[in-house]
């Protein structure tokens, strides 16, 4: 009928078509996402204020001390000299095993460039390890270095001629050499996936050019190619680095920690505390420590890498 | 008028006395299962140490409880080394996820202090089961049971260290001969440690490596028992009584690890990484003639049991019939952990949960689960000592009873403070670094230093009169 048709308007701001005389909603669309923003950060500020504010009561496994204790957690931290030990033994598995992860990642990356046969197969293979639980990973490689049915001392009893009685979970010389083999066979796979997508994408051009140009391997790896994979390679870093930080479940598998507490790192600590000890209050002052420290260590890292420009 | 008041009261005390007793003519276990049918249709939840020792609620008493009664078992299964955090963190929660538990009794003080266990004794009035409870041997009812007077659990596992020997091994005339040539002395089972080396050493010279000595579950969560025992068998106490101080570090602790490292030479290469499977295997595989465990190493030595499926991880025991059992040197064994059955203090079925451990830890139940072949509860009643039906299981059942008897009467109590997990750790740390070659003296003194921090920590005071409680039980210390 004349006069009954409208016509509606589409609104610019908010997007969503408009009645005409009635004003847009421009704040429509937050409303829509609102409750997922709100369920997220419920869901992950929440146990982060609890825990600020367990931190500065006394709660224990004897004692529910709900009152204000003021800094008498954190106090503590800095006379535990068992939580910097932790921290130096999170330092030194971090510092071996990420840099080694690396160059391995990278090497098989370069291996699987080329169009091989089967690569597909070997590809997948070789990522089979980064799907396995890490504690289920730590379980294997415990039995593996069994000494009574673990194959690896009976391997390198054939090689030396006589039977080798390591003990790598127990011996204070070999402990850090079993959790970093374990750590870098299941995560080299990750470094070795990202980095292959990534030289993968590399301008062909540039590197046939520099060769035509005369550049040898090395100086076309580190002035062509390096540059060119350096973003994606500075991420995978930062994934990896703070994933051995918080490393626990290969530890947990492999040593609990031990012998005594030398592969005790920062997550193992945190948790004997947490859950053995029910330090609660004080586990959770140990948590904001290591929240400090990794913001100021990522920002440093993410400046230094160029990741922020 | 009188004489018919005087017949209607004589009546009415004949009827009572008559009543109680028809009440109290059955047994504890049948009152149980007769009181606990009102909750027909509900279901009770217990935790349980995973694996084998699972396998008794699961398999046998579970279903037999449902079937008697219609009551409902669910079994939550829990590693030993995580069943405190889970009683204390549901207790904290206040879920009521649990209603009964089991619970080592060196914990107990702790959790009755936390109030995470529910105070037993109005139940066990009620339902009659004080009677019962008293022949539970001494040593696990005396020390077991309660805290400050009263009752937190019932003991339902007769946990005790055995020793364990190669008679064929020992009794060969050859080894016999030669033995006393070298020693001096009979070979014979050792009764102090330093024979036990001698014995040890001189047996590896000869069957190596086909055979060792001895083997022992050196890990550290069993090697602090170990040392728990050794080191007051020697005459060591943990702590001074008056100023609580620990004493670990006492000459004769750093003798005690001192000697616990030094016995590694003639044990199995790689012992320091033997666990409860892999000394059971050197055993049952017959190359080690000397070990120290708990009693089902003696049943699945002697072959008992092992054709039921549970049971296929288990060696096929190659020494059956050979093997002895006695006390470990120096006379008096670790009573080593332990389970006692126990009702959550938030349990929202404490009458259920409260019937069903009293009905499992009974005479008449009891006696049936300690004879389970797979399961892993030990005698700990005496009637289970001197069962004939458990004597005629295999032919030394006799003898390991009777060692197992002995045990329970000379054990000793596992260290129970308040926060006892935390002195044990530093133990298992201290026994982790003694493996690792450190100075068992810089060992030890660390371990004290954090003995002294953690009872200053709790307040001494406080501590000291948990232990000298703990201390002046006949338990605690060889008498």
């Amino acid at each position: 009928m004349a006069g009954m048709a409208q016509t509606n308007t589409i609104d610019g701001a908010s997007g969503f078509a408009v009645a005409p005389g009635r004003a847009p909603d421009r704040y429509f669309k937050y409303w829509l996402i609102a409750p997922a923003i709100l369920l997220l950060l419920a869901i992950g500020l929440f146990p982060l204020i609890y825990s600020l504010i367990v931190s500065f009561q006394r709660v224990t496994m004897l004692d529910e001390d709900y009152s204000f204790a003021g800094l008498v957690n954190y106090a503590q931290l800095f006379r535990d000299a068992r939580l910097w030990q932790s921290l130096l033994h999170t330092a030194i598995i971090t510092a071996i095993a990420l840099p080694l992860e690396l160059i391995l990642g990278l090497l098989m990356a370069q291996l699987f460039l080329e169009r091989l046969p089967g690569r597909q197969i070997f590809v997948s293979l070789l990522v089979l390890p980064t799907v396995i639980s890490p504690i289920v990973a730590g379980a294997t490689w415990r039995l593996m270095f069994d000494n009574r049915y673990g194959p690896i001392n009976q391997i390198l009893g054939w090689f030396a001629g006589k039977p080798v009685a390591a003990l790598w979970t127990v011996n204070p010389d070999l402990v850090y050499l079993g959790i970093i083999l374990c750590e870098i066979w299941q995560w080299t796979p990750f470094m070795f996936l990202i980095l292959l997508a990534a030289l993968s994408n590399v301008d062909k051009s540039l590197t046939d050019a520099a060769e035509i140009d005369g550049a040898g391997y090395w100086r076309t790896f580190f002035k062509i190619v390096l540059p060119a994979i350096w973003p994606v390679m500075a991420i995978a870093i930062l994934i990896r680095g703070l994933d051995l930080v918080r490393i626990f479940d290969i530890i947990w598998a492999l040593t609990m920690g031990g012998p005594g507490t030398m592969t005790e790192t920062i997550s193992v600590y945190t948790y004997v505390q947490g859950f053995q000890q029910f330090e609660t209050s004080y586990t959770a002052a140990m948590a904001f420590l290591v929240i400090v420290l990794l913001t100021v260590i990522v920002t440093w890292a993410i400046r230094r890498m160029g990741l922020a420009k | 008028m009188k004489f018919l008041k005087r017949l209607t009261l004589t009546a009415a005390v004949g009827l009572a006395v008559g009543w109680t007793a028809t009440a109290w003519a059955e047994t504890a276990a049948e009152r149980a299962v007769n009181e606990a049918k009102k909750y027909s249709g509900t279901t009770i939840t217990i935790v349980w140490e995973a694996g084998l020792q699972a396998l008794d609620p699961l398999n046998f008493s579970g279903p037999k409880w449902k079937e008697l009664t219609g009551i409902e078992v669910k079994v939550v299964e829990a590693p030993i080394a995580e069943m405190f955090t889970k009683i204390m963190q549901e207790y904290r929660a206040g879920t009521g996820a649990y209603d009964a538990l089991n619970v080592v009794p060196a914990w107990m003080p702790d959790l009755a202090n936390a109030g995470a266990l529910e105070v037993l004794d109005p139940y066990v009035d009620k339902y009659g089961f004080r009677e019962e409870l008293q022949k539970i041997a001494p040593t696990y009812r005396d020390n077991q049971m309660t805290v400050d007077g009263k009752i937190y659990g019932f003991p339902d596992d007769g946990d005790t260290f055995v020793f364990y020997y190669r008679k064929d091994i020992f009794g060969d005339p050859t080894n016999q001969a030669e033995f006393k040539s070298k020693y001096g002395y009979d070979l014979a089972v050792p009764t102090t440690w330093k024979q036990f080396a001698e014995i040890g050493q001189f047996l590896t010279d000869k069957y190596q490596p086909n055979m060792y000595g001895a083997a022992f579950f050196r890990s550290p969560g069993y090697g602090q028992y170990m040392f728990q025992e050794r080191f007051r068998n020697e005459g060591g106490k943990f702590f001074d009584a008056e100023t609580m101080k620990a004493t670990i570090n006492s000459d004769i602790g750093v003798r005690v690890f001192t000697e616990m490292r030094a016995e590694n030479k003639f044990m199995p290469p790689g012992v320091e990484q033997f666990g409860f499977v892999e000394n059971l295997a050197a055993f049952l595989q017959g190359q080690s003639a000397m070990t120290l465990s708990w009693p089902p190493y003696g049943r699945w030595a002697a072959g008992y049991g092992q054709d039921v499926e549970a049971f296929s991880w288990v060696p096929k025991s190659t020494i059956a019939g050979k093997v002895g059992y006695a006390l470990p040197p120096g006379g008096h064994p670790q009573l080593a952990a332990g389970f006692a059955l126990s009702v959550a203090s938030t349990s929202k079925n404490k009458e259920a949960a409260y019937l069903f451990i009293q009905w499992l830890n009974s005479e008449d139940v009891s006696m049936q689960r300690v004879q389970l072949p797979y399961a892993l509860r030990d005698p700990f009643r005496d009637s289970h000592f001197t069962s004939a039906e458990y004597e005629a299981k295999w032919p030394d059942a006799k003898a390991y009873l009777a060692t197992l008897k002995q045990g329970a009467e000379t054990g000793l109590l596992d260290l129970s403070l308040l926060q006892t997990d935390k002195y044990e750790e530093v133990l298992r740390q201290a026994i982790s670094k003694l493996w690792a070659g450190d100075d068992p003296k810089a060992i030890l003194d660390q371990a004290a230093g954090e003995w002294d921090a953690i009872t200053d920590k709790i307040g001494v005071d406080k501590q000291k009169a948990i232990y000298q409680g703990w201390a002046a039980k006949s338990g605690a210390y060889p008498q």
